[in-house]
């Protein structure tokens, strides 16, 4: 019992990396995403293309080899390691789920109807206060699903920053079977990344029933 | 002196040309109906007032002043002023979904007055939020000021559009077949609202499929085919005495209906 407590306490603090390397990546990867989507849907051509390009290049590709460029590229091309393992985990995850997220944002921002704009243009509104003030939350009324299965799956990614020694809790519990030959502790983390799912399905449902008032 | 003066409003969408110079004017508290098949050019012509679209050649004056001047070739700029001499009422209403009947009044007046609250001339909240309460009233829809819009019926939706466009108070107030998208019960609360602005002496376009409407609430028709004003008049003129073949196929068309 009393190793038990000791192993899940010593989870938890693998669990606070784990959540580090969430809320981190959520933070900056939700507004830049907002940038990407911009950026693909410009009329300017080669910045679209650009930007669609490098999505396709992020998206077509493991994120598990994405973390290990960044880490040991530097490396190969200047002799040295430039990023400590958590900014290159930060800086991969983020770009990785800024790319996933411009799709979702982008698709949102072309489901509202040309008529909301025009509106807003009549009445003498700006392109800024349109899109901030009438667009936006009917855009985000309607990414709620999509973007609740990328969040859900980024928890679990993250046992991915392993691969370059960030010590997160797969990590964490994995010295238990190394060293001591305990193998529960690894098949207990699952408990970490069930309850902290189950919080975040809570949370979107609550979202999703906040923005329940109006349809678009 | 004309309320509204077009000169040779030209539009071309690629290689088809929608409209081949439309003139017309219109005295104040007049109100001019535009009919014809669709296709012919009517919202086109109605969007390029409203600068939804950019007319490629051709003025539009208000009040004697050129709020658009362009020349084939030229990209002229829309000043906010000039954007604000229309109103324009749309065939899918579109209110803002996630606001209340009075946000969505109120929503464009609170901007606009933060805009030029660095000039110091500033409308105050409680200047708009009675000016919405009294365009809510004149449209019939007080005691519907905190519903949503999805609440509403159609022809509550476009009595909230109406007033919404007359929040900025336009000098001219355009409407694009307002009463299509609606069930045919519907049509008559929106086309009652339409006619007591008539009574107020305001200024109107409305692009329209409802002839006895049209004959009722207009001071002059314009028929429009092929991108041209192909007939224009007094509602008798144009419904009891069409000169043109065209005109006269059109009307016996929209009468079997």
């Amino acid at each position: 019992m009393e190793q038990f407590i000791s192993i899940t306490l010593d989870l938890l603090n693998g669990f606070g990396e784990t959540l580090t390397i969430f809320f981190v990546t959520l933070l900056l990867a939700l507004p830049l995403g907002l940038l990407i989507a911009f950026g693909s849907m410009s009329r300017f051509k080669p910045l679209s293309a650009l930007t669609r390009g490098f999505v396709w290049v992020i998206r077509g590709t493991p994120l598990m080899l994405q973390l290990l460029v960044v880490y040991y590229g530097p490396g190969l091309v200047m002799g040295q390691i430039l990023l400590t393992e958590a900014y290159a985990v930060y800086l991969t995850f983020t770009i990785n789920y800024a790319c996933y997220f411009s799709e979702i944002y982008r698709g949102g921002i072309e489901s509202i109807s040309r008529g909301q704009y025009e509106a807003g243009k009549v009445l003498g509104m700006t392109k800024g206060e349109v899109f901030f003030k009438v667009i936006l939350l009917q855009v985000v009324k309607r990414i709620i699903p999509p973007m609740s299965n990328e969040v859900i799956t980024l928890v679990k990614d993250t046992s991915l920053a392993r691969v370059i020694g960030y010590y997160e809790l797969i990590y964490f519990a994995q010295r238990y079977s190394k060293n001591a030959g305990l193998l529960w502790p690894l098949f207990y983390t699952a408990v970490y990344y069930l309850v902290f799912t189950a919080l975040l399905t809570l949370l979107f449902r609550w979202l999703e029933k906040k923005l329940d008032y109006f349809k678009t | 002196m004309n309320m509204l003066e077009i000169k040779g409003l030209r539009k071309r969408f690629g290689s088809i040309e929608v409209l081949k110079g439309i003139d017309l004017s219109l005295g104040k508290g007049e109100v001019l109906s535009i009919i014809g098949s669709s296709g012919g050019g009517k919202t086109t012509l109605l969007r390029c007032m409203n600068f939804l679209e950019t007319a490629d050649s051709g003025e539009i004056m208000v009040n004697g002043k050129s709020v658009y001047h362009a020349c084939e070739g030229e990209k002229p700029v829309v000043t906010p002023e000039a954007q604000l001499s229309f109103g324009l009422v749309f065939q899918q209403f579109n209110l803002f979904p996630q606001y209340s009947v009075l946000e969505n009044l109120m929503l464009a007046p609170k901007l606009r007055a933060k805009r030029k609250s660095t000039i110091g001339k500033r409308e105050s909240m409680e200047e708009i939020r009675a000016r919405a309460e009294e365009l809510l009233a004149t449209v019939g829809l007080t005691d519907k000021a905190d519903a949503y819009p999805c609440q509403l019926s159609g022809g509550q939706q476009q009595r909230v559009a109406i007033a919404r466009a007359l929040m900025l108070s336009p000098e001219i107030l355009c409407f694009d077949e307002p009463t299509s998208a609606l069930d045919p019960e519907l049509t008559g609360e929106v086309l009652r609202v339409i006619r007591s602005l008539k009574d107020s002496e305001r200024t109107m376009i409305i692009v329209t499929h409802e002839m006895e409407f049209a004959r009722h609430v207009s001071d002059k028709v314009i028929f429009i085919a092929d991108g041209v004003i192909a007939e224009e008049g007094t509602p008798e003129e144009i419904f009891d005495h069409p000169q043109s073949e065209k005109l006269q196929a059109f009307l016996s068309h929209s009468q079997k209906e």
